[in-house]
Formats: C-alpha cells, sequence, structure tokens
C-alpha cells in the first residue's frame, strides 16, 4: 500500500506538472498573441487616426468647434468619411471637443450605430481622456469596466500648436473573442484532461482502497480484530528476526471453558484475551492468532535485552491471571503457558525461533501451565546446568576443534567383554571444562552448527573405528533422521566410510513425540540398507510404543535408565524389564539395560537375560577406551 | 487583455449582471435625490424591459396608471404631454422633451451617461446632491 501510494503521489505530481508546462505554454502563446495584437492594432489604430486628422486638417485650418457648427454638410461629409473606416472590430470612430467646463462633447461620429450627436456631452473618464488631451500624446485605454469595448484609441487633433478635438476609435470585444474562442480548445482539452486524469486517480485510489479494505480482512482474524495466520505467512518473507524476539502462548484448559459454558462464551474470552493484549502492547509489537486458542507475539526490541520479551510475557501472564472475564454475570478467571524465544537470532529461520517458542510453551503447559519458559532448563528437573553456551562460543569451538567425544562402554552380559563404546559428545571450553550436551545442542537445534557439529561427530567415530577397529553407537534423534541436512549428511559418511559400516550403530533418541511418518520409515531403512546396526534408546518409557517394534528395523533395543534405577526394589520396574527382554528374545532384538549403577542391578539384569550392559558401575564415560578386563576386575 | 480573456471565458454572465447592478443603484441614486422625503416613488414607464430593474429599487413601487406616479420613465413614447415629473432613456427623448424633461440615463457607446436639465429640475424644486451636480447641463 504505501508503495502504491508513492507511486500515485509521483504520477500525480507528472501529471500536474505536464499540464502546468501545457497551461503555462498556453498562457505565453496567448500573451504573444495578445503583443502582437496590440501593436497590431496601434499600427494601425494611429494611421486610421492620421488619415482622420490629415481630413480635418484638410477641410478645416482652424477653430474646429466653431467651424463645424456653421456647417453641419461639413460634418456630414467627414462623418460619412470616417464610417467608411468603421469596421465590426473599430466599433465606433468619433471626435470629441472638451467644453469650457472640462466635458467632452460629440463634434463628427462616424459610427453605424449609437452615434452620438453634435454637442451631446458624452460621459467618459475624463482624468484620463485629460492626459493625451493635454500632452497631445496619443493614448491606449483598456475598458476593463464597459462590457462591449475592448480598448479605446486616443488621438488628439492639434491645431496651431493648440489640441481643439481628440479622435478616438473603440475596439469591440469581437477580437479578443475570437483568440479566446481560438485558444479555448487547447484550454477545454487540458481542462478535460485534468478531469479525466484526476477522475482516474480516484478511481485509482478508490480501486487501492478496496483492495486494502480486502487484504486488510484477508489477514485479520474475524473475530478477535487481530492478525491471522495468513499475516503471519506474508510476514515470515521478509522478517527482521533481529529486532524481535517470539513469545507463543496459548489459554490453559480453554477446552474445558468451551465444554463448560459453550463456544459463545470461549468466543467472548478469546476477543477479551486479545483485546487486553492489544492494550498491554505496543505499535511496534506484532499480535497474530496463530490458531484456535494459541497466540504468537512478535515483541519489539532496540537494544539487544534478551531478557525482554521474557519479562514482558511475565507481566502479560500475571495481567491475564489477574483479570476477571465476566460474562452474563459469570466471573472466569483462565490462566495462559507461554513460550518465549529469546534469542531469535541463533536461528537461521523465523519459522524455527516460532518453533522453538511452541517447543518452550509445550514445555510449559508440560510442567504445570500458567507459567513462562524460555530455555528448556526445566525440560529435565534433574539437570542442573550451570550456563549454557551462546551460539558464539559453540560456533568458535566447532572451528576451534573442540568438540570432542567420550566413549561409555557395553558390555556383554554373558561374557563380561565390551562389545561397543557409546559416543557421547562434548564441548571443551576455552578454559579446558568440559562440557555436557544439554548446555549446547538446544541453542543450535534450528541452526546451520547443528549439522556442522553433526558432521564433526561423525569423523570422530569413523577416525576411532579406523583406528582401534572397534564397534561404536552414535546418538540420533528423531528429528535428526527427518532432517534432510542431516539425513543426506549420514549417508554421505556412510559412502565415504564402508569399511567402518560394520562397526557402526545409530541409536534413536526418543524423547520426542513424533510419529513415525513414511519418511522416517523410508530413512532409517535407507540407513539400513547399507547394514548399520539400528538401536532405540530409552525403550520402556516415554514415548516408547510397540509400534516401533512393528515399523523399524531394529537390531537393539536399549532399556530406558529409569526403569533400571529400581529395579532392584520396585518389583514393577523389574517385571516391565523383564517382558521387554522377553518380548524382544522372542523379536530376536538383542537388549541393554542402560544405567546399571549397582551390583545388585547388575546381578538382576544379568539373571533377566538381558543382552548387554552399560553403566557407571562397569564404566563411566571417558575420553579413552577403557580397558574391559581391568576395568571389571577393578570392582 | 490577458483578465479580460479569463473574464470573458469564465464569467460570460458577470458583465451583464453587472450593467444590471449598475443601472439599479444609478436609478436608486437619482429617484432617491428626485423625492428625499418620499418613501415610496410611483413609477410609472412605457418600458417593461425596465421592470427588472424598477423591481430591485426598494424606494420605488410601479404603476400602471399613469396619473398614480411621481415620475413617468419614459423609453418610446413622445407624446405624453402633462405636468408629471418626466425621465427618460435616451439622448433623442431627452431632446424631444427638453421643455418638461428633468434628466436622462442612457448608454451610449457602452457608457452610461446622465445629463439633467437645470431649468426643469428648478421647475420640480429639485436640488441634487453634490455628487450628481456635474452631470447638470443649462441647455441642450
Amino acid at each position: 500500500m504505501k508503495h502504491l501510494v508513492k507511486i500515485y503521489v509521483v504520477l500525480l505530481i507528472f501529471i500536474i506538472f505536464v499540464i502546468g508546462f501545457f497551461s503555462f505554454s498556453l498562457h505565453q502563446t496567448q500573451k504573444k498573441l495578445t503583443h502582437n495584437i496590440d501593436t497590431l492594432f496601434i499600427a494601425q489604430a494611429k494611421e486610421l487616426s492620421q488619415n482622420i486628422e490629415l481630413k480635418l486638417h484638410q477641410e478645416i485650418d482652424h477653430d474646429i468647434y466653431k467651424q463645424l457648427e456653421k456647417h453641419p454638410q461639413l460634418r456630414a461629409k467627414l462623418e460619412n468619411t470616417i464610417s467608411t473606416m468603421t469596421t465590426s472590430f473599430y466599433k465606433y470612430i468619433y471626435v470629441l471637443y472638451r467644453d469650457v467646463h472640462g466635458d467632452y462633447r460629440f463634434l463628427i461620429d462616424g459610427s453605424k450605430e449609437d452615434k452620438g450627436e453634435f454637442r451631446e456631452k458624452f460621459n467618459i473618464a475624463k482624468d484620463k481622456w485629460d492626459i493625451a488631451y493635454q500632452n497631445q500624446e496619443p493614448k491606449l485605454l483598456y475598458q476593463k469596466h464597459l462590457h462591449s469595448l475592448w480598448v479605446t484609441y486616443l488621438d488628439p487633433v492639434v491645431f496651431h500648436g493648440k489640441t481643439e478635438a481628440i479622435i478616438a476609435m473603440d475596439f469591440s470585444t469581437k477580437l479578443p473573442k475570437s483568440i479566446a474562442i481560438a485558444t479555448k480548445p487547447f484550454s477545454t482539452t487540458l481542462v478535460y484532461v485534468f478531469l479525466a486524469i484526476t477522475l482516474l486517480l480516484f478511481i485509482l485510489f478508490y480501486q487501492t482502497f478496496l483492495n486494502f479494505r480486502v487484504k486488510k480482512e484477508s489477514i485479520t482474524d474475524t473475530l478477535t480484530q487481530i492478525y491471522n495466520r495468513t499475516y503471519l505467512r506474508e510476514l515470515l518473507e521478509d522478517f527482521d528476526s533481529e529486532h524481535y524476539q517470539v513469545i507463543m502462548f496459548d489459554i490453559d484448559y480453554f477446552k474445558q471453558v468451551n465444554d463448560t459454558y459453550g463456544h459463545k462464551m470461549g468466543d467472548n474470552i478469546l476477543r477479551d484475551l486479545a483485546l487486553l493484549i492489544k492494550k498491554e502492547i505496543r505499535e511496534n509489537d506484532i499480535f497474530i492468532r496463530f490458531g484456535g486458542e494459541e497466540f504468537l507475539l512478535f515483541v519489539y526490541r532496540k537494544e539487544h535485552d534478551k531478557m525482554f520479551a521474557y519479562n514482558i510475557a511475565q507481566r502479560l501472564r500475571k495481567k491475564i491471571e489477574q483479570t476477571d472475564f465476566i460474562y452474563d454475570e459469570v466471573s472466569i478467571h483462565i490462566t495462559v503457558s507461554m513460550g518465549v524465544t529469546c534469542s531469535p537470532e541463533r536461528f537461521k529461520m523465523v519459522s524455527s525461533a516460532i518453533k522453538y517458542a511452541d517447543e518452550m510453551l509445550y514445555i510449559a503447559k508440560k510442567e504445570g501451565r500458567n507459567q513462562v519458559i524460555h530455555t528448556p532448563k526445566l525440560q529435565k528437573k534433574h539437570q542442573v546446568v550451570e550456563q549454557y553456551l551462546t551460539i558464539n562460543e559453540i560456533k568458535d569451538a566447532i572451528e576451534d576443534d573442540r568438540i570432542l567425544c567420550h566413549f561409555q562402554a557395553i558390555f556383554n552380559a554373558k561374557t563380561g567383554e565390551i562389545v561397543k563404546y557409546e559416543a557421547l559428545v562434548r564441548l571443551r571450553t576455552r578454559e579446558g571444562e568440559i562440557v555436557a550436551p544439554v548446555a549446547f545442542l538446544q541453542n543450535i537445534r534450528h541452526t546451520n552448527l547443528y549439522n556442522d557439529m553433526s558432521k564433526k561427530i561423525f569423523d570422530i567415530v569413523f577416525d576411532k573405528i579406523k583406528t582401534h577397529q572397534i564397534a561404536i553407537s552414535i546418538n540420533m534423534t528423531f528429528s535428526d533422521i527427518l532432517n534432510n541436512d542431516i539425513f543426506m549428511l549420514i549417508l554421505k559418511e556412510i559412502k565415504a566410510h564402508q569399511a567402518c559400516i560394520p562397526f557402526l550403530t545409530i541409536e534413536l533418541l526418543e524423547y520426542e513425540a513424533l510419529e513415525l511418518n513414511d519418511t522416517f520409515v523410508q530413512h532409517i531403512q535407507a540407513i539400513k540398507s547399507y547394514g548399520i546396526h539400528i538401536a532405540i534408546d530409552d525403550f520402556g518409557i516415554g514415548f516408547a510404543n510397540y509400534n516401533i517394534l512393528q515399523t523399524l528395523p531394529l537390531d537393539t533395543i536399549k532399556i530406558d535408565g529409569s526403569l533400571m534405577k529400581d529395579i532392584d526394589t520396585s518389583s514393577t520396574s523389574f517385571h516391565i524389564v523383564k517382558s521387554i527382554i522377553l518380548l524382544a528374545d522372542a523379536l530376536h532384538i538383542e537388549t541393554v539395560a542402560e544405567c546399571v549403577h549397582s551390583k545388585d542391578v547388575y546381578t538382576i539384569v544379568n539373571d533377566l537375560g538381558v543382552t548387554y550392559m552399560q553403566g557407571y558401575y562397569l564404566a563411566k564415560p571417558q575420553e579413552y577406551f577403557v580397558k574391559q578386563i581391568n576395568d571389571i576386575e577393578k570392582r | 487583455m490577458q483578465k479580460f480573456l479569463l473574464l470573458y471565458m469564465i464569467f460570460p454572465l458577470l458583465l451583464s449582471a453587472f450593467t444590471t447592478e449598475y443601472e439599479v443603484k444609478i436609478y436608486d441614486i437619482i429617484f432617491s435625490s428626485f423625492f428625499p422625503k418620499k418613501e415610496t416613488i410611483a413609477v410609472w414607464t412605457d418600458n417593461h424591459k425596465q421592470d427588472e430593474i424598477l423591481y430591485k429599487l426598494h424606494h420605488v413601487r410601479l404603476t400602471y396608471v399613469m396619473r398614480n406616479a411621481d415620475i413617468l420613465l419614459i423609453a418610446h413614447s413622445t407624446n405624453i404631454h402633462n405636468d408629471i415629473m418626466k425621465f427618460v432613456t435616451s439622448y433623442k427623448l431627452l431632446q424631444h422633451y427638453k421643455e418638461s424633461v428633468v434628466g436622462g440615463f442612457y448608454w451610449k457607446k457602452g457608457r452610461p451617461n446622465i445629463i439633467f436639465l437645470r431649468k426643469n429640475l428648478q421647475k420640480y424644486d429639485i436640488n441634487l446632491p453634490t455628487s450628481l451636480s456635474k452631470y447638470i447641463e443649462e441647455a441642450l
């Protein structure tokens, strides 16, 4: 719209300029024409006047008034002579004298109509005529107040140095009329062109206004009168994520509100909530109804205050919590859960920043609702992270080759031999401190750095396999497998290291609630087709379901560590683990008992017939490969 | 010339309106000068084209009965012989009624011309204001 207005304004200025130019040209032409006519008129009038004066001098030698008073025939003769000179342009030609009172009276009138009689008083602008009379010089008088006359030419008649009469020629308005008629088509055309263009521009403006209105309606949610997802799609095409932080929120237990009070009440709450938020935010902020009871707020920030949106989200949450939504004397209290992306600049795409806020919203919901979450810190309650690394710190670590793997041995339960190692990524800070993946993986999950890190890990693992000829498992999330870039990277690495394939296991981490769609299964099958072992991690808890066993070509199941923690004290955990092992045996799938943290647990899972074991009791993750016999023997 | 062209092109009716207004003003001044004490002046005229102008005069009432008139505004008639005050609208009529007419107002070559005859003004005991005295003629 702004661009269109600019175009229209430029167009209008251009048109006005062109029309102005033509008007000016026409004006100049008329001016020149007028000047030429004036010059021509004066020349002709002068010549006529000289002829009349010559005739008067031929007929009268002195005292013109007395001579003409005495000889009416002479008056008639002279009038006849002068009348031959009158035309439609020279409307009146006559001779006046000035009496003793200074009044002008007719001597001779050659006019064909409206003739003045001898001695008839003639009311004219005496002061102007007197100038010509006294100066004995011709004079041109423009008749601005006389509707049938244009101009009067005055020429004094001098006898022996004394002005005795004055010849007057009145020009009719026919000549200027003819000029006006001649130039009128041009000026009329200009006026019509201007009107047509003005009308056209008006129509264009109106059309633009209508388009704008339709467009506004298409991007506005009809219920809440805030932006809708159509607008969001357009916004994301050219969005400055540097200056906006993202808040995603939805109303807690909104379905219950709808079910209890009806959809009309639900609509009222949505509308009033939107109104409440609109009052609380600034013009620069962008407020969107994302869908249903879910809203998206882009918070504008001038300065790089990371917690700015978080603080706003907290304020909004409290405001909503304290507000009574009253309809038909029914007061309803609602709360909202909010997820915030404080550093959207970390993400390659804004959609990823929105997704991140959505993930945080999900955590806020999961953690009890009516709260604001901006980091995944609370995702795992018992995971304590001192400090999250910034994107730049992680980037530097990748570039400086400070990404490394620790390896935790996996033992054969029967023989006690180490059969493989699980590669666990770590980052070494500039200060030499080893940092766990919880401090950096989440921050780069939706960025290109994640791909770089994945490649780094593959390089480390393949290098270790080549050097030590040992089996190593590498962890991948469901999202990694679905992500085309990571999937292509895996295939590329596999193809480049064919000799390492028998030693490689990919462990699928199962902490995301992802559906096993066709793409995911196809990707796993593609990886499997190279002979790579596929294991599923954390099986038995969380999002695990038996459909995985049916759908994926699994070689190994890693039983979730939470079941191992209390297997020696909880009969439920014991029976779950037992049933998993029995099920896996029946399906010819190997099992790994994770988190074997004590001798009792070691003995129990061994007795249950688990294939492999892993845990701090057996071996901690180390930068080097532990020696199996020595380390077991130590215990 | 330029201004005239503009006036001609944009306001063609302005001048005729101006002429009418001008005449109304002049007749108002003249009749008020003739009858300074009268609230309503009864005017008879033989030119009904003048009616439009006379209707616009606040102190004037048109009459169609000559004997009821305070003044006769003559444009055509040449055979009126009575003592009612006469005012004409041409120089020819002014000459024709020069023994009884108090004056005339007419257009000559596009210009307004006013003439009063002193002896007839005196006959009707009319004292013109200074602004009109310059139009007084001793004789034609």
